[in-house]
């Protein structure tokens, strides 16, 4: 068999989306879209305290109520559900305790959703009120009770390791300087609120769920657990998804609330929830407080480095555990360090479950170094470039924590920003106001190793061809918006040679599709593609092998042309089609299959306690450029322009590489800017639950965003693919704060960077300099 | 999302009928584009209208009229409408520009003027959902018997954010009101008590129906506002200054302040800082007038010092920006 | 109570029975026209835009009876003989979707802003669209995906 030249190609083009032409003419059915017939309306009621216990919940007057079909509470699921195996705590209703303002606490299936509304207030919930801790400092004072049993002290993680001789690193530092930082809560808001539709089948006690989530297999875990019932009878389905960004990356009590009410209803239930409830459903990136010390020498290489951090993790465990692991182990992966300590406390208090988002456990890490970084490249006036030139890793590496580096970027990454901003002319030189900043990320390709171990290979696709000719690509991945089945289908189009006309893909629906992990850890273009692009070349060996004996030759005598199929010695071949019939007479309908299991290197060492977590087959590698003006009287700021270049290894995609480059920068802004998620220091109310007051960035604040792609070719990514769709947040925000130091002369290290702070900031100078 | 209760839609053409349906369905509300008053009534937010009669079907309330002496906008002209008239804009320019700074550019094609200038007052205890209300103990405002900006206040603080208002003051605008007693026309200041809770002077019944505006010859205007995001978000503050300048010297000088007081405040004792020229004895006078009478609580997320603070900010840069520019 | 509401929907005679509180929103969505999206709990994110009449409005703060005689577009009415817009041509070649949730909420909100302005610059696109939110492209590719709209519509192509 030989590779020819003359096939079509997709790779490394600009393609748009597959599924683009729906979701541009409204045709895309995302899960509110879907309204089986007679299914009723779900309402859940919530809690209005933020830690209490239960003595008693009376439904009965609801229940009463005409129209009312079902209703659950905690007494219905004494299941406890959870992402990780080690840290399942929740309910999907309180049971005995609530935690936190806003958890439910029952749920209403009726007829119509003004009768739910109305069932909601007539339930009546008699609680004893206890000490709310809306913070860690409050959840870890000395008489604070106990949030959960086995969470002695509120401390749902201590992580800590020392790798290499950090106080011999620091001695031979020229400069050591430490600063703390903080970081609000940040929420996902994802365009499209959680929504479920559950239908149970009372004959043949059946579940199906669609539902809002990045990752129908963990969905489907938990409903088994909670709800009781054999995996065998659940079927679970991701409609279009309006954007995940890490708010759905487990199952949330949304879908197995619905499913509880549609088994007790013996029925179907459609619930959908407001954006308010979206927002305390969503788990958000945590709050956190961090101490970074750095030394350096004053070349600008880094001896040691020491983080110290505490994560507020709301009321339950989530992917808490594994958030605190990453802030420590993503210290390592992107510069060579010869020492570093890490000791990170992750909290439970009474907020709502922190969990997973975009960039996960790396952003508030990556904030604080590369922030002091800069202004210790200033203090030993060092270029910031130069710094981080001084201490670029040499690929193909292990990191100190054995973290696998194959592919290595971002030497090139920094050359194309250093130029493509005019850093040279413009760095310490602007007008008065106005400055420029840059910074450095990366991000893994995918969680070597699963949150849900069971040994299987890490991805699987099938691929179906028929009689008609066209190849379904069959995948568990879930699509949240980011492209997803574009890419698988560019690989299979790829590895065959054939137009994407040709390719049809069926993605998350358990029925059908293979199991798959799910969209997080930025893992399905390598992990998914490596498997998409093993079957589309067993899919080719079938019909190779198929036209080599119609054509009486050996299977590596055939030459491939598109769709083309020849013995090299003959001037006419078979066309597709006819080697599509020919493969057909064998076996009929074909079914084949790849996989892709991480091997074992890329697992993870065992150097400290959760040091797996981390581990990927290679790192996406970013550089950005800030510009910023300030308005110096009112502390406005606005972000003149971007420079992001990302190492993504090889764009399978150039326009969806783009896209989730300009996405992630732009997101890193939200939190840099504007974003924060506010409870109320009493009450524990979230005041920001709306998109009011939840600021996300609109089209006015946005800036111009430069793309370069870099491509270093991983050796293991699919045509030497890796991550593109995280690894440029987390460089904006230093690489802002350093650009408002350079215009202002003022460092800020509480985020997100608000006018006001700036104002206070500038006030407070010219108070302290006699100039007020 | 909350859908709507029950009520009455009444679609009057005319005034007459508007008029006479407010007296026909006690708790009624009178709807414009609905930008403000319908994310309310979703959130339960003040007691269920029995009616709602719509504004922006009746054609009299739907014009601009303007003359050499003077301006009538008409109370359901849209506030895009306002943004985008080539007369507002050259002689009025602190109604168009803040006109053109409201909201988003569909909010302006939805929102009417006469809804702009009876914005609801705002609070972050007040614009929630009903369950967070509940879950807070409600407030003065509304349902409840405390403020939780000020826990020991009998009145509400929450904060007045219509940018229209003080564009028109400082033009020394009047609205015209019809009721079931006839007509009346009120000076704009006249139009807001300064008690966050009932902050209209509205009788019972009656219905804004213009928002008119002598031309004063050489009174030059401009409104600027500071907000988180530069589209959707409320003004933080925002000021309209008005000033007539000859030579060297500011010979007349009104200035309101929005998204900082329970109501727009027309900054009192500015007649006594005109005759002399833009110094700093002038911005120093200004300064103490805007800190006596401009207060912000904390019914935002941002600080409210940094609102108060934002609006002297303001103050000093329109008043020096119209200034510096005047041109007779 | 009910009342009958005539309207044009789609370029075709619409005649419906509606109550007086019923959102357009859900009247649409509840006739299947599930394009126009939810997206906030009221007049937030503009994922639910259509144009009344030529404008721009929140479908989710606006009463369905009050379209009584006008002239409302969805997102349904772009896709004329099943084909794609202009616009809805330059989102799905420049990326200016991505998950494509607040799609049909921005490219009604382009469709008001090139019939006002066929030949908007980037500042007044940034103005027209500034009532949506979009969480997933930093709105860099919207912003293109309207320009190379505008110039097919400058060229004649529809």
């Amino acid at each position: 068999m030989t590779e020819t030249t003359t096939r079509v190609r997709s790779i490394g083009l600009h393609v748009p989306m597959v599924d683009g032409p729906e979701k541009v003419s409204g045709r895309a059915k995302y899960t509110a879209d879907l309204v089986p017939v007679g299914a009723l309306a779900g309402r859940i009621f919530r809690s209005s305290c933020s830690h209490a216990e239960i003595i008693s919940l009376d439904t009965s007057a609801a229940l009463k109520l005409p129209g009312v079909m079902a209703i659950v509470t905690g007494a219905d699921c004494d299941t406890t559900f959870g992402v990780l195996p080690i840290a399942a705590t929740e309910y999907p209703l309180a049971r005995v305790r609530i935690r936190y303002q806003g958890e439910p606490v029952a749920a209403v299936a009726a007829v119509d959703d003004a009768t739910a509304k109305k069932a909601l207030s007539l339930i009546k919930l008699k609680v004893r009120e206890l000490p709310a801790y809306l913070t860690p400092e409050a959840a870890t004072a000395k008489d604070a009770i106990d949030l959960h049993e086995k969470r002695p002290g509120n401390i749902e993680r201590e992580a800590d390791y020392e790798l290499g001789d950090v106080t011999a690193g620091f001695a031979k530092a020229d400069l050591v300087r430490e600063q703390t930082f903080t970081t609000s809560e940040v929420c996902q808001a994802h365009m499209e609120p959680h929504a479920a539709i559950a239908e149970f089948d009372p004959v043949r006690s059946r579940l199906t769920v669609h539902c809002t989530t990045q990752v129908p297999y963990y969905v489907h875990l938990m409903l088994a657990r909670c709800l009781k019932m054999d995996k065998s009878q659940i079927r679970v389905v991701k409609p279009q998804l309006g954007g995940g960004f890490g708010a759905r990356t487990e199952a949330l009590n949304v879908e197995l609330i619905c499913a509880l009410l549609a088994k007790k209803a013996g029925g179907t239930v459609r619930l959908l929830i407001s954006r308010e409830e979206t927002f305390l459903t969503s788990r958000c990136r945590p709050q956190s407080w961090l101490r970074m010390k750095i030394g350096l020498t004053k070349e600008g290489q880094i001896t040691a480095a020491e983080l110290e951090t505490i994560q507020r993790g709301g009321a339950y465990s989530g992917y808490g555990i594994v958030t605190i692991l990453y802030a420590g182990a993503l210290l390592y992966g992107l510069y060579d360090l010869p020492s570093v300590k890490f000791l990170g406390k992750r909290i439970l208090t009474n907020t709502p479950p922190s969990g997973a988002m975009r960039g996960h456990g790396t952003v508030k890490t990556r904030f604080a170094f590369e922030a002091l970084l800069d202004s210790m490249a200033r203090e030993l006036d060092l270029d910031p470039f130069t710094v981080r030139r001084a201490n670029l890793l040499k690929a193909p590496t292990f990191t100190k924590n054995d973290l696998m580096v194959n592919s290595y970027g971002l030497a090139e990454c920094l050359d194309w920003t250093e130029k493509a901003s005019g850093w040279k002319i413009k760095k310490g030189k602007l007008e008065k106001g106005r400055g420029i900043g840059m910074a450095c990320s990366h991000y893994i390709s995918g969680a070597a190793k699963p949150v849900n171990w069971t040994g299987e290979p890490h991805a699987t696709i099938n691929l179906k061809l028929d009689f008609d000719g066209s190849v379904v690509v069959l995948t568990g991945a879930a699509e949240i918006g980011q492209g997803s089945s574009t890419i698988l289908v560019q690989c299979v189009a790829e590895v065959l040679g054939l137009d994407l006309s040709r390719i049809r893909i069926v993605a998350g629906d358990s029925e059908v599709t293979p199991k798959d992990n799910g969209s997080y850890s930025s893992r399905v273009t390598f992990m998914v593609g490596n498997a998409a692009v093993e079957a589309a070349r067993n899919l080719k060996t079938v019909l190779v092998t198929a036209a080599a004996r119609e054509l009486g030759v050996k299977p590596e005598d055939i030459e491939v042309l598109g769709e083309i199929y020849r013995a090299a010695s003959q001037d006419k071949g078979l066309s597709y089609d006819q080697v599509v019939a020919a493969a057909l007479k064998d076996s009929g309908t074909i079914m084949v299959k790849g996989t892709f299991t991480t091997p074992l290197e890329a697992q993870g060492g065992k150097a400290y306690r959760g040091a797996a977590v981390g581990a990927t087959m290679g790192f996406s590698y970013a550089a950005q450029v800030v510009e910023v003006s300030v308005d110096e009287e009112t502390g406005q700021v606005t972000v003149e322009k971007v420079w992001a270049a990302h190492d993504c290894g090889k764009a399978l995609n150039r326009l969806t590489v783009e896209g989730q480059i300009q996405g992630s920068v732009w997101m890193g802004m939200g939190q840099a800017l504007s974003e924060e998620v506010v409870y109320h220091p009493k009450s524990g109310l979230p005041l920001t639950a709306s998109l009011l007051d939840y600021r996300v960035p609109t089209i006015k604040d946005s800036p111009p965003i430069e793309c370069h792609i870099v491509e270093s070719n991983d050796p293991n990514g699919p045509f030497g693919a890796k991550e593109a769709g995280e690894g440029s947040l987390a460089a904006f925000i230093p690489a802002f704060t350093n650009a408002i130091e350079d215009a202002i002369g003022i460092r800020f290290t509480d985020l997100p960077v608000t006018p006001d702070k700036i104002f206070a900031a500038m006030e407070k100078r010219k108070r302290a300099t006699g100039k007020l | 999302m909350e859908s709507l209760p029950d009520f009455d839609l009444i679609r009057p053409r005319t005034l007459d009928e508007a008029v006479k349906a407010r007296q026909k369905f006690p708790g009624n509300r009178l709807l414009g584009g609905g930008t403000d008053l319908l994310v309310n009534i979703r959130r339960g937010i003040g007691d269920a209208p029995t009616a709602l009669i719509d504004m922006t079907n009746i054609a009299e309330l739907k014009t601009i009229k303007a003359d050499a002496k003077k301006l009538k906008i008409g109370a359901s002209v849209t506030i895009q409408e306002v943004a985008d008239d080539s007369t507002i804009a050259h002689h009025y320019p602190a109604i168009a520009e803040a006109a053109a700074s409201i909201a988003g550019p569909t909010q302006r094609a939805m929102g009417t003027l006469g809804g702009n200038l009876c914005l609801d007052t705002r609070c972050i205890y007040y614009n929630q959902s009903d369950w967070w209300r509940s879950a807070n103990g409600f407030c003065l405002k509304y349902q409840g018997e405390k403020c939780h900006i000020a826990l020991k206040s009998k009145t509400c603080f929450a904060t007045y954010s219509g940018d229209l208002a003080p564009a028109a003051m400082v033009l020394g605008a009047e609205v015209e009101i019809i009721g079931p007693n006839g007509q009346r026309r009120l000076t704009l200041t006249d139009l807001y008590s300064g008690d966050g809770q009932n902050y209209l002077t509205l009788e019972e019944g009656e219905i804004i129906t213009a928002l008119s505006i002598k031309k004063e010859p050489g009174l030059r205007s401009g409104y600027e506002k500071i907000r988180t995001r530069q589209s959707i978000d409320y003004p933080l503050a925002g000021v309209a200054a008005g000033l007539c300048r000859e030579g060297n010297k500011i010979t007349d000088f009104h200035i309101a302040v929005t998204g900082t007081n329970p109501k727009p405040v027309l900054l009192d004792g500015t007649a006594h800082l005109v005759g002399g020229p833009l110094d700093d004895e002038f911005f120093n006078a200004l300064d103490k007038l805007m800190s006596a009478q401009i207060k912000s609580m904390k019914t935002t997320l941002a600080p409210g010092n940094y609102r108060r603070k934002m609006a002297g900010v303001l103050a000093r840069r329109l008043t020096k920006k119209l200034f510096d520019n005047y041109c007779q | 109570m009910k009342k009958i509401v005539k309207f044009t929907l789609n370029g075709q005679p619409h005649v419906g029975a509606v109550a007086d509180n019923i959102l357009l929103i859900d009247y649409l969505r509840g006739m299947g026209l599930t394009g126009t999206k939810t997206g906030c709990d009221g007049g937030e994110c503009g994922a639910c835009t259509v144009l009344i009449n030529d404008q721009p409005a929140l479908a989710c703060l606006t009463l369905a009876p009050t379209v009584q005689g006008a002239r409302v577009e969805t997102i349904e009415s772009q896709s004329r003989g099943g084909g794609l817009s202009d616009i809805q041509l330059g989102f799905h070649h420049k990326l200016g979707s991505q998950c494509g949730f607040c799609t049909p909420g921005f490219i009604m909100a382009a469709e008001g802003l090139l019939r006002r302005n066929p030949q908007p610059n980037d500042e007044e696109i940034r103005e027209a669209l500034g009532s949506n939110i979009c969480r997933c492209t930093g709105y860099v590719k919207i912003i293109e995906a309207v320009k190379w709209a505008a110039k097919e519509r400058g060229r004649g192509v529809r």
